[in-house]
C-alpha cells in the first residue's frame, strides 16, 4: 500500500517511468512512477509547486522528461507537442484555456476538427451538420444544452468543463486529464460535473483529475497520488487511506 | 386558453429570437447606429438626403473601406496592422510607376505582391520577436514610408494619361450614373462590394475564419485544440497588406497621382470604422458587414459636418464628432453584446 512502484498485476493505459525533470539548478521531479488505468479516475494531488502540473505537462508534450519513459497503451511513446499526445488519445481540459468564450458551443466543440463540405474548389463549413452532431453527441454522454449556437461564455462554469469533457469523449480520447476542473464551481454544479467525470469512467476512458484539495475528487477518485516536492510519496486505492489521512500527506503533516 | 398559452410561448420565443439576433449579431449595433445618424441628418441638414451628397459619402468610403475590410479581420484575430497606410502609398508607387511605363496589369500583380511581402515581414517579425503588433507595425509604418521616400527621392507620381486599366480599376460608373440622377458612383463600390462578400464568408463559413475567431477571442484555447495560430497571424498580416496595396492601385486610378505621404493617417480611421462596426478592439468578435457599415458612418459624419456650415469650424474638421461617435458606438455596441 502507498508506494511510488507501478503494480505488475495492473494492466496500465499510461505509464510514466522513471520520470525526473530538471530546470537549470532546480529539481522539478525526481523519479516518478505514475500510471493510469482504463476506466480508472486518478486524483492527482499536491500543493502549489509540487510538480504536478510539471508532470502532467511532461504527458501533453509541452516539456520533455530529463530521464524516464512514458508507455500508452504499452508502447513506449515519445510525446513532443500538445498535438501528438492528443492524436495518440489524451486530452486535457484546462479551465481557462479549454474554450474561446465569444465563440459558440458548437464551433468550439469542432475547433481544430471542423465538419466541411465542398462545393467545386470551395471548402466551407458544414455548420448545420456540426450544430446536429454536437448537440447530440452531447446530449449522448448525458450533457443537455439549449441551442449549439450558444456563445459559451454565456453558459456557467460547470457547463464549460461539461462542454470540453464531452468533445474529449467524442473525439476517442482514452485518457481524459482535468485540471482543477470543480473548484471554481457550485456544489451542485460540481455534483453535475462528477456525474459527467463516472459517465467517461463507465465508457472506459481512464481520468486524471489533477487538484491540490482532497475534498474536490475524494468521492469520485479510484485511486490517489501524491505528489510532493516533486517526488511521488505513495499511490492510494480507495478505502486505504481516510480523507483527512490524504490531507495530511499532501501537506506533509504526515510522512507516507 | 390553449389559444391565449400559446400565443404566450410564441411571443417570449419571439422576443427570445430578436434579444438573441441583437446580443448574437455583430452588425446590428452598428446598423443602428449609422440608422440613427442618416436619419437626423437627413432631417436637419439641407442638402445631405441627395444622390449626390450619398453617393459623395459611399465614394468616399471606398478606399479606407478596402484598408478597413483587412484590418477588421486582423483586428477580429486580436492583432493591430498602422502599416496600413504606408504599405497603401507603396502599392499605389508600384502600381503608378509600371501603369505610367505602359504596364498597368504587371504593376497592379507586382503591388499587391510586394504589399503581401511588407504583410507578412509584419506577421512574421510579431511571430518571432512575440513584440505586440501595435509596436511592430508602429515600426513598419515608419519605415516602409521612409524607404519609399528614399527609393522615390520623395517625388510624386503624376500622369494626365487616362489609360482603360484605370476606368476599370476605378473609373466612373456610368450604367448605375446614368439611372440615377446627380449619382457619381465609381467602380471601385464593386470591388469593395465583392471584397466584402468574399471575406465576410471567409471569415464566418471557413475554418480559417473559425480559426481567425479563437485566436483572437482566446488564442490558448486555439493552440490546445491544434490551431496552428502563428500561420494564421502571418496570412491575416499577409491579407491586410495586399488590401492595402489594392487600395492604392484604387487610389492612382481614380486619381492619377501618388505623394509618400498618401493614405498618411487612414490606418487610424480603419481601426476607428472597425471598431464603430462592431469590431472588439481585444480580438475576437467583429463582422466584415459591421466594418462596411462603421467606414459609411464615418464617411457620413464627414459628409454631413461639412455640410451643416457651422460657423467658426473649418469644414475639414470634423474629427471631434468622429471622435465622440466612435466612444458612443463602442459604448452602444458593448451594451447590446452584454444582452443576452
Amino acid at each position: 500500500m502507498g508506494s511510488n512502484q507501478l503494480l505488475p498485476d495492473k494492466d496500465y493505459l499510461v505509464r510514466m517511468e522513471n520520470i525526473s525533470k530538471v530546470f537549470g539548478t532546480i529539481t522539478a521531479l525526481r523519479d516518478v512512477n505514475f500510471g493510469v488505468e482504463r476506466a480508472e479516475v486518478r486524483a492527482l494531488l499536491g500543493d502549489n509547486g509540487a510538480g504536478k502540473s510539471t508532470l502532467i505537462k511532461i504527458l501533453m508534450g509541452v516539456y520533455q522528461p530529463t530521464t524516464g519513459q512514458i508507455y500508452f497503451e504499452n508502447k513506449l511513446v515519445n510525446i513532443t507537442s500538445p498535438a501528438q499526445a492528443r492524436a495518440i488519445g489524451i486530452e486535457a481540459v484546462y479551465q481557462d484555456l479549454a474554450l474561446v468564450n465569444l465563440m459558440s458551443i458548437s464551433r468550439n466543440f469542432f475547433l481544430g476538427r471542423e465538419m466541411t463540405k465542398n462545393l467545386g474548389p470551395i471548402t466551407y463549413l458544414d455548420i448545420r451538420k456540426m450544430n446536429e452532431v454536437c448537440k447530440q453527441s452531447l446530449h449522448d454522454i448525458g450533457i443537455e444544452i439549449r441551442s449549439p449556437n450558444e456563445r459559451v461564455g454565456s453558459l456557467s462554469g460547470g457547463e464549460r468543463q461539461s462542454i470540453a469533457i464531452g468533445r474529449g469523449v467524442y473525439f476517442g480520447a482514452k485518457l481524459l486529464i482535468l485540471d482543477e476542473p470543480t473548484s471554481a464551481l457550485s456544489v451542485a454544479e460540481t455534483r453535475k460535473v462528477l456525474t459527467y467525470i463516472e459517465n467517461a469512467r463507465e465508457r472506459g476512458l481512464g481520468v486524471i483529475f489533477i487538484t491540490h484539495n482532497v475534498h474536490h475528487v475524494y468521492m469520485v477518485a479510484d485511486s490517489y497520488t501524491i505528489i510532493r516536492h516533486g517526488m511521488n510519496v505513495g499511490t492510494y486505492y480507495k478505502g486505504e487511506l481516510s480523507e483527512d489521512d490524504i490531507a495530511d500527506l499532501i501537506t506533509g503533516d504526515r510522512e507516507s | 386558453m390553449t389559444i391565449k398559452a400559446i400565443s404566450i410561448k410564441e411571443q417570449t420565443s419571439w422576443q427570445y429570437q430578436v434579444r438573441h439576433l441583437v446580443s448574437h449579431s455583430p452588425v446590428i449595433g452598428p446598423l443602428a447606429v449609422f440608422i440613427i445618424i442618416f436619419v437626423l441628418l437627413s432631417l436637419f441638414v439641407d442638402k445631405f438626403f441627395t444622390f449626390r451628397s450619398v453617393t459623395g459619402i459611399i465614394n468616399a468610403a471606398t478606399l479606407s473601406g478596402v484598408l478597413t475590410v483587412g484590418v477588421t479581420l486582423l483586428m477580429i484575430g486580436g492583432e493591430f496592422d498602422l502599416s496600413v497606410g504606408s504599405m497603401l502609398a507603396v502599392g499605389g508607387y508600384i502600381f503608378g510607376g509600371l501603369a505610367m511605363a505602359g504596364h498597368p496589369w504587371l504593376g497592379a500583380i507586382l503591388a499587391l505582391l510586394g504589399t503581401g511581402i511588407l504583410g507578412a515581414i509584419n506577421g512574421l517579425i510579431l511571430v518571432k520577436t512575440k513584440i505586440p503588433s501595435f509596436i511592430v507595425t508602429l515600426g513598419t509604418r515608419y519605415f516602409y514610408r521612409g524607404m519609399l521616400w528614399v527609393i522615390s527621392s520623395g517625388q510624386m507620381l503624376q500622369t494626365v494619361e487616362k489609360i482603360p486599366a484605370y476606368n476599370l480599376l476605378n473609373g466612373r460608373l456610368d450604367i448605375l450614373n446614368d439611372i440615377l440622377p446627380g449619382a457619381n458612383f465609381r467602380t471601385a463600390l464593386i470591388w469593395l462590394l465583392l471584397l466584402v462578400i468574399g471575406f465576410q464568408f471567409v471569415l464566418t463559413r471557413t475554418v480559417f475564419g473559425n480559426h481567425v475567431f479563437a485566436v483572437g477571442g482566446n488564442s490558448g484555447a486555439a493552440i490546445g485544440q491544434g490551431v496552428n495560430v502563428n500561420r494564421v497571424r502571418v496570412t491575416l498580416f499577409v491579407i491586410t497588406g495586399v488590401l492595402a496595396g489594392f487600395a492604392g492601385i484604387l487610389l492612382f486610378s481614380q486619381f492619377t497621382t501618388v505623394r509618400v505621404a498618401s493614405g498618411d493617417g487612414m490606418e487610424l480611421s480603419a481601426i476607428a470604422s472597425a471598431v464603430v462596426g462592431g469590431t472588439l478592439i481585444t480580438g475576437g468578435a467583429g463582422s466584415v458587414w459591421g466594418a462596411l457599415v462603421g467606414v459609411l458612418t464615418i464617411s457620413m459624419l464627414r459628409t454631413g459636418v461639412v455640410l451643416m456650415q457651422i460657423p467658426f469650424i473649418p469644414a475639414d474638421n470634423f474629427e471631434a464628432i468622429v471622435g465622440v461617435t466612435i466612444i458612443l458606438a463602442v459604448i452602444l455596441n458593448n451594451w447590446l453584446r452584454s444582452r443576452t
